[in-house]
């Protein structure tokens, strides 16, 4: 990558930027200043009550890494969702095109200096995070399977974004596509489930009315498979099974509703990782597509 | 060098090149001249391969540029109308990063670089960001870029457009040394007089097609021949030249001009030289015999305009 035209001037420019290190001084400023205020609240009640609520650090980290993930998702098109329309305003990207680099190389170079700058943002946050360490948290192994998520995710809105790009021509219009598109995703699919669930119950307290029938727990059916590809529903399935009972509200379950356990429920997580992975390579192809037919059509 | 043959390409209802032939020979400066919408720009842009033609083929230096467009692009070098810049990159980053985006690298592409700010006399400006440059260096710079591979064709799309008289001067004679140096130049503008002073060949594009192509000198010889004789008569005699004139078959009009007779004449110089013969031997005292100079201005208008005139020239050529 470091022998990438695109990737190297990326870098290159960004890091003269002053925009970074401030996002990465206020988002690193809230997190460690809410978690020593959590964290010396807690051992205040330690001294009062002699009681030591392990709970409230696990809360703790789901805090510190929902923010974390959030900023993700809000960051990540931003930073890729103007990257090919921004070349195409500055009339470069005819440049670009006109020299021995390929399409792939052009957006591959632009994906992977936003995952570098979103990364090291990642990285910073990582000691106001391993606090919560202090007194006992999640194991290595969750720890590693919610990087794989951030980085899912991170491919999975970048991707969204660099399509965006570059199939538009004015990076206004590319952001609001790559942010409607994101919400429809995350918002959609859960306003959607939770819909036909409670369309479900509404169905299922009729019938129990009308014919006496027992009453059975409502599910979402089919639409539930739509949450595969949202990334939070996957990241709040992560810090569910991290931490008990410190999450539920988002965990997979509130969509089951009575949905007995198949293949797909059984491996949620790795089969949602895969679905947004696959995603993500198919909206980076589809970019360099987009771009390829900008050089000749 | 360049060779287009055919070249059609629609946009919509638009029929934006209408089978364009074109051949621009090793070392020349072609002058690409057309009015706004000919399809100047669309025929450029095919040839550095960011448009894909509907019908016709490209060759660069023997290279099928449609169907090796990776190959070819070794082999040219594109200046845009537009600079494109990037304005947070300093001179040298710039012109570095094009240096990789064409595979050069480490002492190659340094020294490369160095060539050639010192090249377009912007050495003193390497640690410059780009965004502090005026525009006539940025031409300059842009113009480094895109020879950075040492490609053996330039295309420039209208590159003096929006300079000061100096710059555009400055820039004449920059692309007049590299032409001088082997390269191979083709330049679009859509002020004839522009391409007139330094170009060695031109090609004159309306409605898709080359209407008129040529070196200068045959171009200019071509205006010359279509411009009117002038005859100036001392001694009152001019009546006695009208009757020549009006015996003579070659001569097509004849218009009183203040103190001179204007004649539309078809004939060659040694017609020409027959004429004058007749007319001093017919006793009329000639007292200035030329043609009037070739204005490239008012050929292009009457030619882009399809002047009734332009029938006459396109007749005779």
């Amino acid at each position: 990558m470091k022998n990438n035209p695109v990737y190297r001037r990326e870098v290159t420019v960004r890091s003269r930027s002053f925009r970074l290190p401030l996002v990465i001084l206020i988002f690193n400023t809230i997190l460690a200043v809410f978690s020593l205020f959590s964290m010396y609240s807690t051992v205040a009640q330690v001294r009062v009550s002699a009681q030591v609520s392990y709970e409230s650090f696990l809360q703790l980290y789901a805090f510190a890494a929902t923010l974390e993930f959030l900023l993700l998702m809000f960051i990540m098109p931003a930073l890729t969702s103007g990257s090919v329309s921004g070349e195409r305003e500055r009339q470069t990207l005819e440049l670009l095109l006109t020299t021995k680099m390929t399409a792939a190389d052009i957006v591959t170079g632009k994906l992977m200096a936003a995952f570098d700058q979103m990364g090291l943002l990642v990285m910073s946050s990582f000691p106001i995070i391993l606090l919560t360490f202090v007194y006992g948290s999640a194991d290595i192994g969750g720890i590693a399977l919610l990087l794989v998520c951030f980085a899912t995710t991170a491919a999975f809105c970048g991707g969204i974004g660099i399509l965006a790009s570059s199939v538009t021509r004015r990076s206004t219009f590319s952001n609001v596509c790559t942010y409607g598109f994101l919400l429809l995703i995350v918002i959609g699919t859960l306003m959607l489930n939770q819909f036909v669930l409670q369309l479900s119950e509404m169905r299922i307290s009729e019938a129990a009315y009308q014919f006496g029938a027992e009453q059975t727990v409502a599910d979402t059916g089919a639409a539930v498979y739509l949450l595969l590809l949202n990334p939070f529903v996957t990241f709040a399935e992560i810090l569910s099974g991290q931490i008990s009972g410190g999450s539920r509200l988002f965990s997979l379950s509130a969509f089951l509703g009575a949905r007995p356990e198949n293949f797909v429920t059984g491996h949620w997580t790795a089969i949602s990782l895969c679905v947004q992975a696959a995603l993500s390579v198919l909206f980076v192809r589809g970019a360099v597509r987009s771009l390829g037919k900008n050089r000749r059509t | 060098m360049l060779k287009i043959e055919g070249l059609k390409k629609r946009f919509g209802n638009f029929q934006a090149l209408s089978g364009l032939d074109m051949e621009i020979e090793e070392g020349a400066l072609y002058g690409f001249v057309g009015p706004n919408g000919a399809g100047k720009t669309t025929a450029i842009r095919i040839i550095t391969g960011l448009l894909k033609p509907d019908e016709g083929t490209v060759e660069i230096a023997g290279i099928d540029a449609l169907r090796e467009p990776r190959r070819v692009r070794d082999e040219f070098g594109y200046v845009p109308d537009e600079f494109g810049m990037y304005d947070n990159l300093k001179v040298r980053e710039y012109m570095e990063f094009f240096a990789s985006a064409y595979g050069l690298d480490g002492l190659v592409a340094r020294n490369r670089c160095e060539e050639l700010l010192a090249q377009m006399k912007l050495e003193e400006w390497a640690d410059a960001f780009v965004d502090s440059l005026s525009r006539g260096m940025k031409q300059r710079l842009c113009l480094a870029r895109a020879l950075i591979h040492d490609p053996k064709l330039l295309v420039l799309d209208e590159p003096t457009s929006g300079m000061d008289p100096r710059t555009r001067l400055e820039f004449k004679e920059m692309l007049k040394e590299l032409c001088a140096e082997g390269k191979t130049i083709l330049v679009s503008s859509h002020i004839l007089s522009e391409l007139a002073q330094m170009c060695t060949d031109i090609g004159v594009i309306d409605a898709g097609r080359i209407i008129l192509s040529g070196s200068m000198s045959e171009i200019l010889q071509k205006v010359n021949e279509s411009n009117p004789l002038l005859i100036r008569v001392a001694g009152g005699k001019r009546e006695q030249a009208l009757n020549v004139l009006k015996s003579d078959e070659r001569v097509r009009t004849v218009v009183i001009r203040g103190g001179e007779i204007a004649v539309r004449f078809g004939g060659t110089e040694r017609d020409e030289a027959d004429l004058l013969r007749k007319l001093v031997g017919a006793g009329v005292a000639v007292s200035g015999f030329f043609r009037e100079q070739g204005d490239l201005e008012s050929i292009f208008m009457q030619i882009t305009n399809h002047d009734t005139e332009k029938v006459v020239l396109r007749s005779e050529e």
